[in-house]
């Protein structure tokens, strides 16, 4: 078992490059990932799935300020009922207390029902360290165990495994042969094998998934049934909790459970649900009655629970969802994004458990898609948590990298800003000669980021071109701010520029302030907390919130962090908070503005035969949850909307993170390109420029045969001016 | 939701868990039921837990015309020796499918985890819509510890090879729920 997660970017992308090549790897987790989206949603079905969310948000992070009360009330009840409670400041002192009382009690054998918390404090290790000899008595736990592996799924530990893997294990420790393709037969050999450690064994090890503290009861979630036989047949139950699993009540246990099982595979319960309160009666013990020990671990959950951002962290409830939906996990398995803990919340947690070194290449591994915010049955907020993470480990470790000096250096001066992305127009030109793109890349990148030809800056940004095309709206039914964001001003004006005329044909008046610069979200993404404060300060003032109606912007990724970001940058400053929640409302995206401002009509346009795909930006989709807009709108403007398969998934641009992780950011290119080309799709629209620069670059590279092109230019392509 | 919609619903739900659902008129039923799927699966035996007498009187009869043994507690002496367990419950969840068993007595515990088939017996009149109703009940019960409760809802399952769901791993392979309709339980 590693105990080591990869310690620098470099090492990790090697990793990363050989994980890749696994095939059947590939394809298990996409047949789990278009499976799990669908018995997910009809486990749902029929419950208001975000009121339950806040609700359990609401709950879980009312507990964390009181842990330390719930614990006390949790031991009051439990020890009155005959069980002994402890608490662990660190995962050392839970694994030595465990052999304590294993050697106290005579223990020689311990079985073990699935526990993250167990993993967590690599506690197997220690006890057969010590001389026992310990079981996994869940199948996948014992799969693994038998291989010496940690879990790559905190649900499905040996997802990562195939039936033939797994025979060949069996074959091992039974000596007989095994035949792959009758996985049933294979269980049954788990089952006449495990039941011969249930019976002999001197000890039993669980987690728990709920401690209810208003009774001292332990409740436990799973299928199998083995943590019933863990907690029953031996004389010793030790059970390991993590203090985040304090709950105040009963009703606060079930109103988790009614998502838990929903959330992780899609059950609308898992088999069996127990719930323990105190030393129940066993023959097996000396007294007739369990010895029982809970054990409470903290190491570091305490000190998180205080913390006004990362508490949220232990709103956890340990479904496994964030990998399921990660665009990344689908790609390289949990052995690969994440260290004990997978998926999105492993990549905060290991920064806290299991220290800021074996987190240091992991937290980068985000593209900020944000497809695990919207799956967490909890409410937290994941990727602004990993990119808080990100900051955690830089501070820790007293770095902060150049590029991260730079960019703040940069962003928080626009003029300079400005004058070095007119520079940079300059300097690309021997590149690019006549052409739109840039195919070779100059020697600064490697050739690993070849895979995409990128956009040139144009010599004259639309803010330069602005007095010019502004178009004269003599009676403004309503006025708007553009917003354009980086890519519009400097690299694609003409999306922006395409739809002027439809604006003042509907008496937009529109504005483009010169003031306004980046948002901010580069910033953030790198972590740069206070320079993205600071540019979104620069943008409040630059725009004059009485003369806008609204804040238009074709970018998704510059609407979502101005919509959602700014507010938790700034909504707590006593200058700016109420503008900046004014702001903040005026946001809007195209599609939206398009559809539900201006409410254009399919006499608006001219119908065009052509088939054409759509790409989910995801800051779009889930980040402003605009989801049916751009899809009504395609069709009111007259496309051949054809779906295709994962829309909604990442491109794989994610800012910065094509250059920090080019093979990932690749693939899911890739694969993007393919989805479009199958269903032969003349056109690829997205609302994002940030994707058309991902997409396009991709497609030319590739030499697929179709366009793609932001979804303001294929509006304005069919729009029949002034009627 | 009347009585009959909470059984409809409790049996789409239990059997959508691979649960074997039937409505028993009376507890004769019960026992023939029980009786005639032991003596076809070939199970030798037959432990009850927590049936009134007269039940466990007809059970032995029953039993013994097919040869088959009834077991007596503590079970920790038959552990592996259990066939079939039948047990009452104490509550059921309509919407979920779900059985609910205060399991306290180690031997029901024992009964319910090491029997290769589980029969339920849930009277009718103990079916609920959804967990919330039954938490006041729950809660009351881990008033008066020690005190081990169990939800269950089908077989024991798992999907951990290749997530092929897989019937049977640690607990029972067979669940079959008996919906007792007189109210002389």
């Amino acid at each position: 078992m590693t105990t080591q997660a990869p310690q620098d970017v470099k090492t990790y992308r090697r990793q990363l490059r050989r994980a890749l090549d696994n095939a059947f790897l590939r394809q298990t987790l996409d047949t789990f990932a278009a499976a799990y989206r669908e018995s997910r949603a009809r486990a749902f079905e029929g419950i208001d799935l975000e009121g339950l969310i806040a609700d359990i948000a609401r709950r879980k992070a009312s507990a964390l300020p009181r842990l330390e009360e719930l614990f006390e009330e949790f031991k009051r009840r439990a020890e009155a009922a005959g069980a002994v409670v402890h608490s662990a400041a660190t995962a050392r002192e839970a694994n030595e207390l465990i052999a304590r009382i294993a050697r106290e009690n005579g223990v020689r054998t311990i079985i073990k029902s699935k526990s993250m918390t167990a993993e967590e404090t690599f506690l197997n290790a220690h006890l057969e360290g010590e001389g026992f000899e310990v079981t996994e008595t869940d199948l996948g736990e014992w799969i693994i165990q038998l291989r010496r592996e940690g879990p790559s799924h905190m649900v499905l530990p040996a997802i990562h495994l195939s039936r033939h893997q797994v025979a060949e294990l069996f074959e091992k420790v039974t000596g007989e042969r095994q035949d792959p393709d009758d996985i049933e037969k294979m269980v049954k050999v788990a089952r006449r094998t495990l039941r011969r450690a249930f019976l002999e064994a001197d000890m039993g090890i669980s987690g728990a998934n709920f401690a209810v503290a208003e009774s001292g009861t332990l409740g436990l979630v799973t299928n199998e049934g083995n943590a019933r036989l863990v907690t029953t047949l031996p004389r010793v139950h030790v059970a390991l909790v993590g203090y985040d699993k304090l709950l105040p009540d009963m009703e606060t246990a079930l109103t988790i459970l009614k998502a838990l099982p929903r959330n992780a595979t899609g059950q609308i319960i898992s088999t069996y649900v127990t719930w323990i309160t105190g030393a129940t009666p066993c023959a097996a013990s000396p007294t007739g009655r369990k010895i029982l020990h809970i054990i409470f671990l903290d190491n570091g959950r305490l000190q998180l629970a205080k913390d006004p951002v990362f508490s949220q962290a232990l709103q956890c409830v340990r479904c496994g969802a964030c990998a399921n939906v990660c665009p990344i996990y689908r790609l390289v398995g949990g052995h690969h994004y994440g260290h004990v803990y997978i998926g999105a919340i492993g990549l905060i947690l290991t920064a806290f458990y299991h220290g800021v070194e074996n987190a240091r290449a992991l937290v980068m591994n985000c593209l900020n898609c944000q497809a695990c915010k919207a799956v967490c049955p909890a409410g937290i907020d994941l990727p602004y948590l990993i990119k808080n993470a990100v900051r955690h480990v830089l501070e820790r470790e007293k770095r902060r990298p150049v590029k991260n000096l730079l960019l703040s250096k940069v962003l928080k001066d626009r003029k300079l800003f400005h004058f070095l992305l007119r520079r940079a127009a300059l300097a690309q030109k021997p590149l690019a000669g006549k052409e739109p793109l840039i195919r070779h890349l100059p020697l600064f990148f490697d050739k690993t980021h070849g895979f995409r030809s990128l956009p040139v800056i144009q010599a004259v940004p639309f803010r330069d071109r602005w007095e010019r095309t502004r178009p004269p709206v003599a009676d403004p039914a309503m006025r708007v701010t553009l917003f354009g964001g980086c890519l519009i001003d400097f690299v694609y004006p003409e999306q922006a520029e395409a739809v002027l005329p439809l604006l003042s044909d509907h008496r937009v008046a529109v504005d483009f302030p010169p003031g306004q610069t980046c948002c901010g979200l580069p910033a953030l993404m790198a972590a740069e907390k206070e320079t993205a404060r600071d540019v979104a300060l620069q943008n409040l003032r630059a725009v004059d919130l009485d003369r806008s109606d609204w804040i238009l912007t074709l970018c998704a990724s510059c609407g979502s962090h101005m919509k959602e970001n700014y507010p938790k940058l700034l909504g707590d400053d006593p200058v700016w908070g109420e503008r900046v929640r004014r702001f903040a409302e005026k946001v809007i995206d195209f599609s939206s503005f398009l559809k539900n401002v201006l409410k254009v009509s399919p006499e608006d346009f001219a119908p065009s035969s052509q088939k054409t795909a759509y790409h989910a930006p995801c800051h779009l989709c889930r980040g402003l949850k605009v989801v049916e807009a751009p899809r009504e709108l395609l069709k009111t403007a007259g496309w051949d909307y054809v779906p295709t398969k994962d829309e909604d998934v990442c491109c794989g641009f994610g800012g910065s993170y094509s250059l920090e992780f080019p093979e990932i950011s690749a693939e899911l290119l890739k694969r993007k390109l393919d989805h479009v080309e199958a269903s032969g799709a003349d056109m690829l629209v997205t609302d994002c420029p940030g994707c058309v620069l991902q997409l396009r670059g991709g497609a030319d590279k590739q030499g697929r045969r179709f366009r793609v092109c932001h979804i303001a230019e294929a509006v304005a392509r069919t729009y029949r001016k002034s009627r | 939701m009347t009585d009959l919609d909470l059984v409809a619903l409790m049996t789409e739900k239990a059997r959508s868990v691979q649960t074997v659902v039937e409505q028993c008129p009376h507890w004769a039923a019960v026992v023939r039921y029980t009786v005639e799927l032991t003596a076809a699966q070939g199970g030798p035996t037959i432990a009850p837990w927590g049936l009134p007498e007269e039940v466990r009187d007809m059970l032995a009869n029953g039993a013994s015309e097919k040869g088959l043994r009834l077991l007596d507690p503590p079970f920790r002496a038959s552990l592996e020796e259990i066939h079939t367990a039948i047990t009452r419950a104490d509550w059921g969840i309509a919407e979920t499918g779900t059985v609910v068993l205060d399991s306290t007595a180690e031997d029901l515990r024992i009964a319910t985890m090491l029997s290769e088939t589980h029969v339920i017996v849930l009277p009718q009149g103990r079916l609920r819509r959804s967990s919330f109703d039954v938490a006041e009940a729950v809660k009351a019960w881990h008033r008066e510890p020690p005190r081990y409760v169990a939800f269950i809802s089908g077989a024991s399952r798992t999907a951990d090879i290749e997530r092929v769901l897989t019937i049977g791993v640690h607990g029972p392979q067979h669940l079959h729920l008996l919906i007792l309709q007189e109210g002389a339980s």
